[in-house]
């Protein structure tokens, strides 16, 4: 059963075709890794699915439901949620509250005005941001403000913050940049572990591949705007265009 | 990470934040200072060379601050143009006053209707696009309205002279003047404080500090930005629109400076000066800058408005947090003298 | 057709002031991303020194030295002030910069009073100039310079000094194109105005540039007080109520773009001066102009996509 279904799905910046007949289909409950050398278009697409971009053309459905036209935040209500290639978290802000942040974004909607509540001390949301925050490992810093984390701590919040919302599908546009290696180890872990408990469905954007080795089920290349192997970590791995693709590029 | 480190994390002139059930109680504490404070002012406040009077406007004044610094504090969006709002509900409380009843209440609510309206459409004009792109826009409405006031709409604003020949406001009866006016404002100064407060540490106020944080990660995190923003928007102009009825009923007169870009960049210097983001410090600001304005300028004369640009200037430059972080500053080094 | 001539140089004068303010601050915003809310207490300082000067030593010495010594007051300006806020929050750069126009505004007022100061032009552009059609001879006593122009019906009048703040805009404008386009200095500015991330990432010393650019663009609004002051006030308001307009004319020519600054300030002008004659109208044209951009096209007119979205 897929969750994500896009197809021919085409994206120009100008004359460059970023996304050319791009068709992109995500079983649920899997982890499906994008892979492809820089200026592939892996963001691009990413930017499609969450409603940043607007493609030329071509469809994309998430559970049955078409996602453009949709803004942003209701794709994320959908059940969408996105880790970005620059951390985004909310630097001003204490790591519980960025956590709380998507606690009431899941609890109340996109919008909710409710003056009688106390955003440090609604016990169900603060609870679970507690333990988010416990299952990224940033549990001791939650009085913290978040402009006081490393990159990869950055990132793990950011993690954080879409786990708070539940999602059914996790984007991630390269979780493990900026990471020390044993900081990469635990990420992975913990991503194969949330899929194993939850049955969350991810797409993972990224340049390392042991990461991508250690956690895929099946692996997409993007090469120049296009899709150009699909399969199996062991198939995409012998496949020669892939090959080509990739060196094409060390030459450069 | 060892504990140390994150202590050392943990900014604590950023704090102020209480988890647990001692909230409620701190909140009442600060309200019913708050109170004490407000409700003596006329006994108080003559005695550091104030006039009544003064401390009604002052209080019309915090209103129209405390309700700015819900925009610009949490939201951080810079508005030039909150004057619009304060000079609509002035003049539409006078309007009704003039020709539909001296009774306040019609014209209180007439004058919030109409500026809900106008933030509204206000709002959606300005706010879809960058804290730049707002601060310019505003700046620019707010300009248009005291054009319409002084040219288009003369025939109904008085046009520069403003409009005169308000009766004295009455509240069933009640002539609103001297301190029974004091009370009224007291009183719903209070309320807008309380309120403000309220909506400060709910989890709207969170969305408010996370726009003003990172608006992208907010929007994919499934939150609706622009009605957070628009509704921001909306409430604070909701406080400027009560502070100009107010200003009307306090003083039975609409200058059509009540709608130039000074009453905006007023308020903009108040809620600065007295400390971003604070709720409280705008208030204090608000009380410095007519006590400046009106009894200290004694001394400084004409210039005053150029000691307090240049104030102004230094607690931006110097100071980003205001008189209430400064006081915070000096309320922790003088607590850790005591410790030592 | 005379009448729609005359508001044609009428919306071209408005215009010319409103460019030579509002090409600085898309400049200064375009490269450095700052919004100087004091770019209109430049103007006005252009304006009062110009004043001094050219009652003290002549016109033409105002000329030359306005321009020169708003360069140097912006060039201060950036390494003293402006340069320490790049890296704070825009609001805090918006605010300084609308505490320096307070106190600048503030301390003429102190100085010089808060009324108008009679600015002349020089007597080399008092005078007339008058525009005559096909088959008309001007009556030899009429003094002032002449210009034919095939549609006019008998001859009209028109200001020489508001032509000459025409031409003198024009030239401005055509100089800082070609600043911009044909020097390696206009290459980098150029390149900061599209992506200065980039440009530090090349590691092009940028920073020297840019202060340059905000001199230049406060020259620029000397060279407006100069030849504009004669045609505005010289009072203490005036740099406020030029700010006004000149911001609406960078957000409607689009933020960051020169062509749409000027495109805007013609437009905004021309209303202006065709609304002149409707009273309700006339002061709240600008504004209307700017709202049906807005609502019709966000970004401006020339604005570039994801520029401030
Ligand atoms: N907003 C944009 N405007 C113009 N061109 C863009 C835009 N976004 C991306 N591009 C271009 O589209 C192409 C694909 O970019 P994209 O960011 O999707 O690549 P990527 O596969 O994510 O690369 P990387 O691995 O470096 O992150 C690149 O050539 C990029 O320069
Ligand atoms: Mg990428």
């Amino acid at each position: 059963m897929s969750i994500l279904e896009v197809s021919q799905v085409n994206k120009n910046f100008g004359g460059l075709a970023a996304l050319h007949n791009v068709n992109f289909s995500v079983d649920e409950g899997s982890i499906h890794s994008l892979i492809g050398p820089n200026g592939a278009g892996k963001s691009t697409l990413l930017n499609v699915l969450v409603g940043l971009l607007k493609p030329d053309g071509g469809s994309v459905e998430f559970d049955g439901k078409s996602l453009l036209g949709k803004t942003p935040h209701d794709i994320n209500q959908l059940g969408v949620a996105r880790v970005f290639q620059t951390p985004q978290v909310f630097p001003d802000l204490t790591l519980l509250e960025n956590i709380a942040i998507s606690g009431y974004a899941d609890r109340d909607g996109g919008f909710k005005f409710n003056l009688f509540e106390t955003a440090d001390t609604a016990k169900p949301v603060i609870n679970n941001a507690k333990r988010v925050l416990e299952e990224v490992g940033l549990i001791e810093q939650q009085k913290a403000e978040a402009r006081h984390l490393s990159r990869g701590d950055k990132r793990r919040l950011e993690l954080g913050i879409c786990l708070a919302h539940e999602p059914r599908l996790l984007l991630l546009d390269e979780p493990t940049a900026g990471m020390a290696r044993h900081e990469t180890e635990t990420t992975i872990d913990l991503l194969r572990n949330i899929s194993a408990k939850t049955k969350m469905t991810m797409v993972i954007v990224e340049h390392d591949m042991s990461v991508v080795f250690a956690l895929s089920e099946t692996i997409s290349v993007l090469a120049q705007g296009r899709i150009i192997a699909e399969g199996k970590p062991e198939d995409v791995k012998g496949d020669p265009k892939v090959k080509e693709a990739y060196l094409g590029e060390e030459q450069e | 990470m060892s504990s140390s480190d994150i202590k050392a994390a943990y900014d604590p002139s950023a704090s102020g934040r209480r988890v647990g059930s001692d909230f409620k109680r701190k909140d009442l504490t600060t309200l019913a200072v708050f109170a004490l404070i407000t409700f003596t002012m006329p006994l108080w406040f003559p005695l550091i060379g104030g006039y009544s009077g003064l401390d009604t406007k002052i209080l019309i004044w915090a209103i129209f601050a405390v309700g700015f610094d819900l925009l610009l504090g949490y939201t951080g969006y810079l508005s030039f143009g909150h004057a619009a709002f304060f000079g609509i509900s002035a003049y539409i409380t006078g309007l009704m006053l003039l020709h539909v009843s001296d009774n306040i209440i019609p014209a209180m609510i007439a004058s919030l209707i109409v500026t809900l309206i106008m933030a509204l459409i206000i709002g959606l004009l300005t706010l879809k696009r960058t804290g730049i792109y707002f601060s310019i826009l505003t700046l620019a409405f707010g300009e248009m309205f005291h054009s319409l006031a002084v040219s288009t709409l003369q025939d109904w604003t008085g046009g520069d002279n403003g409009l005169t020949g308000v009766p004295t406001p009455m509240l069933f009866g009640l002539k609103m003047q001297n301190l029974t006016m004091f009370y009224f404002v007291a009183v719903l100064a209070i309320i807008m404080f309380y309120i403000a407060r309220r909506i400060g540490r709910s989890p709207f106020g969170l969305m408010m500090k996370a726009i003003k944080s990172n608006q992208t990660r907010l929007e994919y995190t499934g939150i609706n930005v622009l009605r957070y923003k628009l509704s921001a928007f909306v409430i604070s102009a909701i406080y400027a629109g009560l502070a100009g009825s107010l200003m009307v009923i306090y003083e039975p007169y609409v200058a059509s400076e009540f709608l130039s870009w000074q009453e905006s960049g007023r308020v903009v210097i108040m809620t600065v000066m007295g400390g971003v983001g604070t709720l409280v410090g705008p208030m204090f600001g608000a009380f410095f800058m007519l006590y400046f304005e009106n009894v200290v300028s004694v001394l400084l004369q004409e210039q005053w408005l150029l000691v307090l640009g240049l104030m102004f200037m230094a607690i931006v430059i110097f100071l980003p947090g205001g008189f209430a972080d400064g006081a915070k500053r000096l309320w922790n080094r003088v607590s850790r003298q005591g410790d030592n | 057709m005379n009448q729609i001539f005359l508001q044609v140089l009428t919306g071209l004068q408005l215009g010319a002031i409103f460019v030579l303010i509002a090409l600085g601050l898309t400049l200064i915003f375009g490269t450095l991303g700052v919004v100087n809310f004091a770019h209109g207490a430049l103007f006005m300082l252009g304006a009062y020194i110009a004043v001094i000067l050219a009652g003290k030593l002549g016109f033409v010495t105002a000329i030359l030295v306005v321009p020169l010594a708003l360069f140097a007051i912006g060039l201060l300006m950036e390494r003293g002030l402006v340069k320490h806020f790049y890296d704070r929050p825009h609001t805090d750069q918006i605010l300084v910069t609308f505490g320096l126009a307070i106190v600048v505004q503030e301390a003429l007022k102190w100085y010089f009073g808060a009324n108008n100061i009679p600015f002349a032009e020089p007597a080399w552009g008092t005078g007339q100039t008058i525009f005559y059609g096909t088959g008309v001879t001007v009556p030899d006593p009429i003094p002032g310079l002449r210009i034919y122009m095939p549609f006019i019906e008998g001859f009209v009048f028109y200001p020489k000094w508001r032509l000459i703040l025409i031409l003198v805009s024009m030239s401005t404008v055509a100089g800082l194109f070609v600043l911009l386009q044909f020097t390696r200095f206009g290459l980098v500015v150029r390149a900061g105005m599209r992506d200065s991330e980039m440009l530090r990432f090349l590691g092009i010393n940028i920073s020297k540039r840019f202060a340059v650019v905000f001199g230049l663009g406060s020259a620029i609004a000397g060279i407006a007080g100069v030849f504009g002051g004669p045609v505005t006030q010289v009072d203490p308001a005036v740099g406020m109520s030029m700010l006004v307009p000149s911001f609406l004319v960078v957000v409607i020519g689009g933020m960051g773009s020169l062509p749409g600054a000027v495109l805007a300030s013609i437009m905004i002008g021309m209303a202006m001066a065709f609304s002149v004659n409707v009273a309700w109208l006339s002061q709240i044209v600008v504004y209307l102009v700017a709202v049906a951009v807005l609502l019709i096209r966000p970004r401006g007119l020339l604005g570039q996509k994801g520029l401030m979205e």
